[in-house]
């Protein structure tokens, strides 16, 4: 508590001078700050001339004394006197305030970007990195500008952007990675590892998906922590609903809270959540349900009837399908059984979907109504098959007709030049 | 007398032969015409349902079959298509294939959106996603109303 109290007071202090947000227009179109640190070229005073030119405040006209105080018009060293205040580069602490002085401003931000949230410095008082760093003094937390480096922010619709949706596992990474910086916290390391190879990360790397969850989905972004126990099915709840009320209503659901268990990460992992299929349910190799349930005892029994449904329908789908397939490859019309087996193939995912509810009525009721369509989907693919048989034997016999009519035609062609 | 016995011998299996070429040729004749006329006779008895090409189709709904805020399945292929009047009376037609699992969408009068209960998918009336897993837009259709006809295509 002192601490935080310190680093509060001595920030309000360095910031004093800038405690306004700067006003954009105001300022100059070239700074003096500039055109002094230009000349450092690409060393470390430099560097940051350089980078600021892509950075989304240089675009909307912020100079370097936004941020860093001082005199940009006083053309000497001057310019860096406190007095005018000038606060150089602020220490980690320092820098959520500085930030915070425009965007937690709703007021400022509005006439700049309207849609943009106001709340990251509450958010990051909540998170462990602010807890960390306001209450705790560790600096070694990331800060604004941990994830938003200064001098090149971007904004995360900007592919180059280190909060861009696929950068942001790698800024992220760039700590929780890292075994040694992250030692003194005593926590695993092997989460973007884990993610690399997560049904998640491939949806977005390779399938383009964007609105697929990276780190700050689930874990938040300014208020990053993890997940409580209690409510990981609220966080994969926001993208797969129907899974979650299912879960939510369902006696694992209690008995998961009872036992501490983190709801859908028990059986789905996760940081290395794979694609879900089938062989993740029932007692089999690669089973969840044999984590906690063994052959004999009810739900052991209910799991083992879930799956032989959901392969039952699988399987006919697959017959279904596959004499249809046929029958179009011999070049009969099935497009309207082929239509058919479409109600097959929602009512698969939904038995699938179902599974969560843990309830075999419920699988089987989807399963049955599947099996209805795979059903009248194979008649029909026989019905396909066996026209093609006749349209085959038609052709036989019409071949056969027509040999026929051409020795025929033969016989009397030499039996009338015989007569002449 | 035996040369005529001899040539009668001789004339019977040669009429029995031609008899039998005759027989041939008349019921080849025959069944080369039943081959030609059941084909085409199949031809003109149209099918029960209409078979619809790749890239357009009749529906057999009239326009005025679908009322405002609603919406009807129709098969465009062998995939599912859903055609739907907008609260404002437009006709608007897209697959109904969701893009997340491929379940067959829905209209949520309720909501004035397309829905795919499967995984709670919802897309606007202009298929984009506006809420749920799919990845992506459902696929448009163009709706042509000639007379009392509806035809739908895939846009060019």
């Amino acid at each position: 508590m002192m601490i935080r109290v310190l680093i509060g007071s001595g920030s309000l202090l360095i910031l004093g001078g800038l405690a306004a947000p700067p006003d954009a227009a105001a300022q100059m179109p070239e700074e003096s700050c500039v055109s002094c640190h230009s000349a450092f070229g690409d060393a470390p005073l430099g560097e940051p001339v350089q980078a600021y030119a892509a950075d989304v405040h240089a675009a909307k006209g912020f100079g370097c004394v936004a941020c860093h105080g001082g005199d940009a018009e006083d053309p000497g060293m001057s310019a860096m006197d406190p007095a005018a205040g000038y606060i150089g580069a602020p220490e980690r602490d320092e820098v959520v305030l500085l930030c915070g002085r425009c965007h937690s401003s709703a007021q400022f931000m509005r006439r700049y970007n309207p849609a943009l949230r106001v709340d990251q410095v509450a958010e990051y008082r909540t998170s462990v990195h602010g807890q960390q760093l306001l209450e705790r003094g560790d600096e070694r937390v990331a800060t604004c500008t941990g994830c938003h480096p200064a001098h090149s922010i971007k904004p995360p619709s900007d592919p180059n952007s280190s909060v861009n949706p696929l950068n942001v596992a790698e800024t992220c990474g760039s700590c929780h990675a890292d075994p040694e910086y992250m030692a003194p916290y005593a926590i695993p390391t092997d989460q973007h590892e884990k993610y690399s190879e997560s049904v998640h990360w491939q949806m977005m790397s390779e399938e383009g998906d964007l609105s697929a969850p990276t780190c700050n989905d689930c874990h938040g972004n300014h208020g990053a922590a993890p997940p409580g126990v209690g409510w990981v099915g609220n966080v994969c709840g926001q993208c797969h609903s129907v899974m979650a009320e299912l879960f939510g209503k369902s006696f694992h659901a209690r008995v998961f809270a009872m036992l501490g268990n983190p709801g859908c990460a028990t059986c789905h992992e996760n940081h290395d959540i794979g694609r879900a299929g089938d062989e993740l349910l029932g007692l089999g190799e690669g089973a969840v349900c044999g984590m906690c349930h063994s052959e004999g005892d009810s739900g052991g029994e209910v799991a083992l009837g879930m799956r032989a449904l959901i392969d039952s329908l699988n399987a006919h789908y697959e017959a279904a399908d596959s004499i249809l397939a046929k029958a179009e490859n011999a070049g009969i019309e099935v497009s309207e059984a082929l239509f058919g087996l479409n109600e097959a193939t929602t009512a698969l995912v939904s038995a699938r979907t179902a599974v969560h509810s843990f309830s075999l009525d419920s699988v089987a009721e989807q399963v049955e109504a599947g099996l209805a369509a795979t059903s009248t989907a194979y008649a029909r693919g026989e019905e396909a098959l066996g026209e093609f048989l006749v349209r085959r034997l038609g052709l036989a016999v019409s071949v056969a007709i027509i040999l026929a009519l051409i020795a025929g035609l033969f016989l009397k062609i030499r039996k009338i030049e015989q007569l002449t | 007398m035996e040369r005529d016995a001899v040539s009668e011998r001789a004339a019977g299996p040669r009429q029995s032969r031609r008899g039998f070429v005759n027989w041939l040729l008349g019921t080849s004749v025959g069944g080369l015409l039943l081959a030609v006329l059941y084909p085409v006779t199949r031809y003109l008895i149209p099918p029960e349902t209409a078979e619809s090409t790749a890239a357009t189709v009749t529906l057999s709904i009239r326009p005025e079959d679908v009322a405002p805020n609603s919406a009807q399945i129709f098969r465009f292929g062998n995939q599912p298509g859903i055609l739907v009047r907008t609260p404002a009376g437009e006709l608007r037609a897209f697959s109904a294939s969701c893009t997340h699992l491929s379940c067959i969408v829905q209209y949520r009068d309720d909501l004035g959106r397309l829905w795919c209960a499967c995984h709670n998918g919802h897309f606007d009336l202009n298929g984009r996603v506006v809420q749920g897993p799919p990845p992506s837009p459902l696929e448009t259709f163009v709706v042509n109303v000639r007379g009392d006809q509806i035809v739908v295509s895939r846009d060019a």
